[in-house]
């Protein structure tokens, strides 16, 4: 009996103190770990300039956040304050998410002087609106680059030797057909010469990685002038996935052809169909592959790795052989608080996208900048060499669809792509046929 | 003299059979605990470090988890007497008044074996109504099913020990039916309900699917939570994330060895004395 | 009998019910509250569309979600991944378990194996798997390095079924032998050292002790952890969703994994989810009364009224 009259005594008294330290504004913000340290970083500063809002970040896995986010403004709980979410999940969040376009102009004051609304891409402010309604200010412009071993494709030991094998000289692949060559070149089982043990770090497993690497090779297809005149131009909402009026534009030659290019370079990688995000950030970080497709902020990992030094001799970046994706994250409120919860939230989105916080995380964390002032700024563009080339990417880069059914699309294609790409289920037509049946059954909503 | 070789040679093979598969079987736990102390550098290496050449602490000084080792613990120890109490009390009244019969006792029994997703859902939009989502009340009423449930059973064995004749001396002797459970026979049950205690703790600690569904954030997730935010994640930090782990095997490890005997019991429904 | 002395007996029985009635309440209350109410409500939601990522579901729609998993191949492709657990795993650990109590029985340092045997049950289902990421990946895992000492080249784990499915497997083993071998281990224990002596003096080789006196009284016990085992290996997720995500495919998605990634992980598609799950229940709930029966509950816990 003692010791539950204790414990409860204790109990009593952490409560207490617990209620003594709490701020009068304490906000919840849940985010993924591409934003996650730079967010952790802009709510310190934030909290110095505001110290009478608390900002709790909670940083979760992409296949944790999404599903507790959803649930969340889906049951109009609130546990969330704000969050980041994710370019193609534009459509199952909008409902829960605050209206920003009506909050701002309702609460102008809160908007700061030197903000400059004109300055946010195009582009980057678009990805944050649904159905004409802007639910998220743009945080991280996110795509994809290739990454490459500068210091082995400017050898002239490796040029030669490639010249005698292949008849042509070495350099970056601009398709994905060149890339097979100089990856096979670079992997040591095919090429006893190879200075790395692989040609190039591919992730294509069962999760929802699979999904926005298919369009960096179906991309090519879907936007040459026979895709543009077989299915349309591609619109943001439906993506390259879809003909621009909403039907699966991958059942054809074109996607088959996508897959056999993904195919063609896995005797290349290390383990594809097993290896996600992190474990392809590694090997190329311990110089276990030439080349690599990855996001933009892997960029500081592999500055500072051991194996990578000096990094400007050894890493090298390019555009995407096939066509970059976009990956975009915007910061969004939750429509299910109090309006004081709202303004501070409001705050602190404003100050995390604002000209100072957008220059910083770029240098800091390589947040890609969502901002035209920053993209075209010297000092940034010395600090990280991938700006420069950024507007081009953002031109071509293709889009995964925003709809609302998007996320169970998604989790029938992975699993399809994983068992074509084994060989489990027959790489033809028919199987992408099966798939396109499989979308519209979900797109026609039970 | 060739028999006495043969059991030598036998003596043998079995130690070396079971040092064979104690190795296999602790080489998991093993890699988690030098991982926990590996400096960065150690963490992806070929060949791979058995040993962590340049030992660190570094890696512990994960201040984030706190919260959610404290809610660990809330809800663990929770279940584990509450869960006690309630078996206790069910059980004597099935073992001493045959409640419900074999029927009774076998839908309890059947709850341990409910897979948690199939209440993983409807809970949640349940909870949710009534704003017990992120809670600790929510996890501990959860948890509580597999913990009755399978404490009853061990308790009904338990009880089923404990002789009749002493509950009709007692009742000779003028005491009434409660007086009987305070003062007889829960004194003569106290090693069954230490198992349960023991067994309901161990289980919940580890427990994950209904914790990652029913909780939002730091509030009120426990440890196995806490190691599961980051699937297939970024990048992710080995040292730290073994540390982690280190740290949520380590309560279920120190009560299971101290309280083994209660342990064997338990799960032997009181068939060994250990 | 008195007829004063038999409305007395009568009336301490009623009085006596009612105690043991108010003993069993709570744990009456809560099943019916925390898992009867549940079950029924996902009984109800399993006829309907109700999808919580998409305004406007919940509309009634009879058995359209039953039939739905018979055309879907990644449901029926759960369904081989769990039968391997049952099939494969299970047996394995029933193997290991009662080998194990075997051969340390009677030798030197018995205790410590048995302890250091028990810690691997102690260990959560989630650091099992971060363990796995680490030992089972391509380029500098300890698996692929044990293996180079053989000469076989390296395997990518998680990149291929059988090897994904492999690692499942093996985690399962490893988590859940002690559990095994702890209850045949204590049946071991309490076969009466006097049949044992007995057998001995009459001459009896090992194998033929095994056999004749102690397998008897190990059978209940096995029977006992086999039950319980198969029920819970249809329960399998941690370990599934700290490494490979159900993949490579559908090779290593369980049951309950698959009701997860419809209902949880995707689009909160409580519809589908719900008629999976009763599905799952329905094969739980037969399996449970296998066991009620194997087990001849009623008579173990002297539950059956004198006649």
């Amino acid at each position: 009996m003692r010791k539950y009259t204790i414990l409860m005594v204790v109990s009593v008294l952490v409560g207490l103190f617990a209620m003594m330290t709490m701020a009068s504004v304490s906000l919840s913000l849940i985010t993924s770990p591409d934003n996650g340290p730079s967010l952790q970083w802009l709510a310190q500063e934030f909290e110095k300039q505001n110290p009478d809002i608390r900002i709790n970040v909670s940083i979760v896995s992409w296949e944790t956040l999404y599903p507790r986010l959803l649930a969340d403004l889906r049951a109009k709980s609130g546990v969330y304050d704000i969050f980041t979410w994710d370019v193609m999940t534009a459509g199952s969040v909008h409902s829960g998410c605050l209206d920003l376009t009506k909050f701002f102009k309702e609460h102008s004051n809160i908007i700061p002087k030197n903000y400059d609304r004109n300055d946010l891409l195009p582009l980057a402010e678009k990805l944050g609106e649904w159905n004409g309604d802007l639910i998220g200010l743009p945080y991280y412009n996110n795509t994809m680059l290739f990454y490459y071993r500068k210091d082995l494709f400017n050898n002239p030991k490796y040029q030669k030797e490639f010249y005698d094998m292949f008849g042509r000289p070495l350099r970056v692949p601009t398709t994905w057909a060149e890339a097979v060559d100089v990856a096979k070149f670079f992997t040591k089982k095919y090429n006893s010469n190879s200075p790395t043990r692989f040609g190039i770090a591919l992730m294509f497993p069962t999760t929802h990685t699979m999904f926005y690497m298919f369009p960096l090779f179906f991309g090519p297809y879907r936007r040459s002038p026979e895709g543009i005149r077989e299915f349309g131009s591609v619109n943001i909402t439906y993506g390259d996935y879809f003909t621009s009026d909403g039907k699966p534009a991958f059942a054809n030659k074109y996607g088959l052809m996508a897959l056999e290019d993904m195919k063609a370079l896995m005797p290349y990688a290390p383990d594809p169909l097993g290896s996600d995000y992190g474990q392809t950030i590694e090997y190329f970080s311990q110089g276990m592959t030439a080349m690599c497709p990855q996001w933009t902020n892997p960029y500081m990992q592999f500055k500072s790795s051991p194996a990578l030094q000096p990094y400007s001799e050894k890493i090298g970046i390019a555009p995407m052989p096939g066509r970059s994706v976009a990956g975009n994250w915007a910061l969004g409120i939750s429509k299910y608080i109090p309006l004081e919860k709202q303004i501070a939230a409001a705050k602190f989105i404003l100050f995390a996208t604002s000209k100072w916080a957008t220059l910083h995380v770029l240098e800091k964390f390589g947040i890609a900048p969502i901002r035209e002032s920053i993209l075209d700024n010297p000092e940034a563009q010395k600090v990280i060499p991938w700006v420069k080339a950024l507007p081009t990417i953002y031109q071509t880069e293709t889009f995964r669809p925003r709809i609302p059914q998007e996320p169970q699309l998604e989790s029938i294609t992975d699993v399809y792509f994983s068992e074509m790409l084994a060989g489990k289920i027959p790489m033809t037509i028919e199987s992408l046929k099966k798939l396109a049946q499989k979308w519209e059954k979900v797109l026609s909503s039970k | 003299m060739n028999r006495k070789t043969t059991r030598i040679v036998l003596k043998v093979i079995r130690y070396a059979a079971v040092t064979l598969i104690l190795s296999v079987f602790l080489f998991p736990a093993y890699w988690i605990i030098i991982t926990a102390f590996k400096p960065m550098s150690e963490w992806n290496t070929w060949p791979p470090h058995f040993w962590p050449y340049h030992p660190t602490l570094v890696n512990f000084a994960v201040k984030g988890i706190l919260p959610f080792l404290r809610n660990s613990l809330v809800v663990s120890s929770s279940v584990a007497f509450i869960s006690a109490a309630i078996s206790l009390m069910a059980a004597y009244a099935i073992s001493r008044y045959k409640i419900g019969g074999t029927a009774l006792a076998g839908w309890f029994i059947s709850m341990r074996m409910l897979p948690p997703i199939t209440i993983a859902i409807p809970l949640y939009v349940i909870y949710v109504k009534v704003h017990l989502l992120n809670t600790w009340l929510g996890l501990i009423l959860v948890y509580l099913i597999p913990a009755v449930a399978f404490g009853i059973w061990v308790m009904i064995s338990f009880l089923n020990e404990v002789p009749r004749e002493l509950d009709e001396a007692a009742y000779v002797d003028g005491a009434t039916r409660i007086q009987t459970f305070r003062y007889v026979i829960f004194p003569l049950s106290i090693s069954g309900v230490a198992a349960v205690i023991v067994l309901s703790f161990v289980q919940t600690w580890s427990a994950f699917l209904l914790a990652t569904v029913l909780t939002s954030d730091s509030a009120a997730q426990t440890l196995p939570v806490y190691l599961g935010r980051f699937v297939t994640g970024y990048n992710i930090e080995w040292g730290p994330l073994a540390a982690a782990g280190l740290i949520t095997m380590l309560p279920p490890i120190a009560i299971g060895l101290i309280f083994q005997r209660y342990l064997i019991r338990g799960l032997t429904f009181g068939a060994v004395k250990g | 009998m008195v007829p004063e002395k038999e409305l007395k007996e009568n009336l301490i029985r009623m009085h006596d019910r009612r105690i043991a009635l108010l003993f069993i309440l709570p744990a009456v209350v809560l099943f019916l509250v925390m898992a009867i109410y549940p079950f029924i409500y996902m009984i109800y939601t399993s006829f309907t569309n109700l999808n919580l990522s998409m305004s406007g579901t919940g509309q009634f729609i009879g058995l359209s979600n039953y039939f739905e998993i018979f055309h879907d191949p990644l449901a029926m492709g759960s369904i081989t991944f769990s039968t391997m657990v049952l099939l494969i795993a299970v047996p394995i650990e029933m193997a290991i378990g009662v080998l194990f109590g075997l051969l340390i029985r009677g030798l030197k340092g018995e205790r410590i194996f048995r302890l250091l045997f028990l810690i691997s049950m102690m260990i959560p289902g989630i650091v099992f798997g971060i363990s796995a990421q680490m030992i089972f990946n391509y380029l500098f895992g300890a698996a692929n390095y044990f293996l180079s000492f053989f000469g076989v080249p390296e395997i990518a784990w998680f990149g291929h079924a059988a090897t994904a499915q492999f690692v499942i497997l093996f985690l399962d083993i490893i988590q859940w032998t002690p559990f095994i071998f702890l209850i045949t281990y204590a049946g071991l224990l309490s076969v009466p050292q006097d049949l044992i002596d007995a057998a001995r003096v009459d001459g009896a080789s090992r194998w033929q002790l095994f056999i004749n006196v102690e397998l008897p009284t190990l059978k209940s016990f096995i029977y006992i952890a086999l039950i319980i085992r198969l029920i819970d290996a249809l329960k399998i997720f941690g370990k599934i969703y700290m490494t490979t995500w159900g993949g490579p495919g559908m090779a290593t998605s369980s049951w309950s994994f698959y009701i997860y990634k419809v209902g949880v992980s995707y689009g909160w598609d409580i519809g589908y989810a719900s008629a999976l799950a009763i599905i799952l229940l329905i094969v739980s709930a037969i399996l449970v009364n296998l066991l009620i029966k194997v087990l001849n509950l009623g008579e173990t816990l002297e539950l059956k009224r004198e006649g």
